[in-house]
């Protein structure tokens, strides 16, 4: 397993279960993510990714087992503390959370909300400081959308609205990005384009990336790290390499599905 | 809303629909001989609906105060204070529906211990149908009785009744709004108030002020009728006209209303669209 034995791990699960009603989503699962490690995370739908990822921030409590999140017990820290932790990891969810009738810059202001008081983060809303447009106008030249900083979100196309998203992720100066699937709208040459930047965005900030996605093909061309699940449980953790022909069938074969039910 | 105008229980609705109307016009001893007027009365009903196609230009009373404004004037006072009353009323109904709706609201909620919106919510949503059970029309004559009534008043009696009616739509506006950037908000360190004033409000914005506007046209004729009751809106110099026999003013009157509600409506429409 490659850097997950660095000396300070971003992420550490141990034996860790979550149910949902009568479902169990994970089933002791144990994960460690080094620090500047970037993992995507595959399966079938309902294998349990995105609850995963939602532990990892606290949006989700184990029942079983342990959660550690940048050196903190997810589980029993405070209301604050949590806050606090959540700042530091951005989580970009599926339909990204964008507000679709507020500008770009105002979207990616409040990639900051966690340290900002309420009439703060109004205020600058509404008038944007220089010198934070100024930053968020170079987030957005690295993400590719320099030109949209003051349109509607809900005038952007799909693959720009991610990027408004990452660029929000970024603007919140995170340690980690805990992305979910977030190409699973794109067509496959921007899908490409997309995870691509996530990667080296992650690579140049020295962040922490783990990402839920459910083409496979992608996983295996950009990811260092795969980690399969199915039916929550891990059934692989290696590198691209060490994924073969059978691992993947397996990984797959809906036959063999076991779909979580207790 | 959907389940219930599925395919198989239209019939039904509809049926039951027409048995309820019928039960209620027995119940009532409705009889449609009684449009039937006398001859007297036919007489009045002419005079009356005569005067929608010559309304009155002029003053009808055969001498007119000394130095009294033209009729034109005094209809164009009228409409506009009409206006004013509703715009007053509308505002702060608003004011004081809005923190009504998001306490009264699911969303607002949303990340609190459950029990504490369990705790709110339910006396905060019958505080909103008590305040608009009661019409403005009732509140008026309520507060005409115990402070006499004065302009301050007036628009109090409007403004209870809009409160409780734009508290209950807000909320229901509210938990309509997707949660998406809500929920966002929250996972990356925003708290429950942050999510909820930069996640949700911006998003319901557009529908919570659309839905305002849509208002102010009620507003206006509420507040014309609350002329009857004596504050110097349409409804007052209508139902003195009325009372003199002054039947082709009193269409004057009805006229500047409804091309005030129609102005109202073109602009609040065409306001409507771009806020979406």
């Amino acid at each position: 397993m490659p850097n997950s034995s660095t000396a300070d791990p971003a992420f550490v699960l141990d034996g860790v279960g979550v149910s949902f009603a009568s479902t169990r989503a994970l089933k002791q699962v144990g994960l460690t993510i080094g620090t500047g490690e970037a993992v995507a995370l595959v399966g079938p739908s309902g294998s349990g990714k995105t609850t995963l990822l939602r532990l990892l921030n606290g949006m989700l409590r184990a029942d079983q087992g342990s959660v550690h999140s940048l050196g903190e017990e997810v589980g029993v820290v405070n209301t604050r503390r949590l806050r606090e932790l959540r700042a530091r990891i951005a989580f970009i969810p599926q339909d990204r959370g964008l507000v679709p009738n507020l500008s770009v810059v105002q979207n990616v202001l409040l990639g900051r909300v966690g340290r900002r008081s309420l009439l703060g983060a109004l205020r600058d809303m509404m008038l944007p400081p220089k010198p934070e447009e100024e930053a968020i106008h170079a987030l957005l030249e690295r993400v590719g959308l320099p030109e949209k900083i003051f349109d509607r979100v809900d005038t952007l196309s799909g693959g720009q609205k991610q990027r408004v998203a990452l660029a929000r992720a970024l603007y919140q100066d995170p340690r980690a990005i805990l992305a979910d699937e977030p190409v699973s709208s794109l067509d496959p040459a921007r899908a490409r384009d997309l995870v691509g930047l996530l990667l080296e965005v992650a690579r140049e900030g020295g962040l922490t990336l783990v990402t839920s996605i459910h083409q496979l093909d992608l996983a295996l061309e950009f990811f260092p790290r795969v980690v399969g699940l199915r039916g929550g449980k891990i059934v692989f953790d290696g590198p691209p390499s060490a994924l073969g022909e059978k691992e993947t069938a397996s990984l797959y074969d809906l036959s063999q599905q076991e779909m979580g039910k207790e | 809303m959907n389940r219930l105008l599925s395919r198989e229980s239209r019939a039904p609705l509809l049926f039951g629909l027409l048995a309820g109307g019928l039960l209620a016009a027995l119940l009532l001893r409705l009889n449609p001989l009684d449009l039937w007027a006398g001859t007297a009365g036919w007489e009045l009903a002419g005079k009356i609906l005569g005067g929608a196609f010559r309304p009155a230009l002029d003053y009808e009373a055969a001498t007119v105060p000394e130095g009294a404004a033209p009729l034109w004037l005094k209809i164009l006072g009228a409409a506009g204070r009409t206006l004013l009353f509703a715009i007053a009323a509308l505002s702060l109904g608003a004011v004081l529906g809005v923190p009504l709706a998001v306490l009264g609201s699911e969303s607002a909620w949303r990340g609190w211990p459950v029990w504490l919106g369990r705790l709110v919510r339910p006396p905060v949503r019958l505080f909103q149908a008590a305040l608009r059970s009661v019409h403005e029309l009732l509140w008026a004559v309520l507060f005409l009785a115990a402070f006499g009534l004065s302009d301050l008043t007036a628009v109090l009696a409007l403004a209870i009744p809009y409160a409780g009616i734009l508290s209950k739509i807000y909320g229901e506006v509210l938990d309509e709004t997707p949660v998406a950037s809500q929920r966002a908000l929250l996972a990356l360190g925003g708290n429950r108030l942050q999510a909820f004033t930069l996640g949700l409000l911006p998003r319901a914005l557009p529908d919570l002020v659309s839905y305002t506007f849509y208002r102010l046209e009620c507003a206006v004729r509420a507040s014309a009728v609350l002329g009857f009751v004596g504050i110097s809106t349409l409804g007052l110099y209508l139902r003195q006209s009325f009372e003199n026999g002054h039947y082709r003013e009193v269409w004057s009157y009805l006229y500047a209303l409804l091309l005030l509600v129609f102005l109202l409506d073109l602009w609040s429409s065409t306001l409507r669209r771009r806020l979406k």
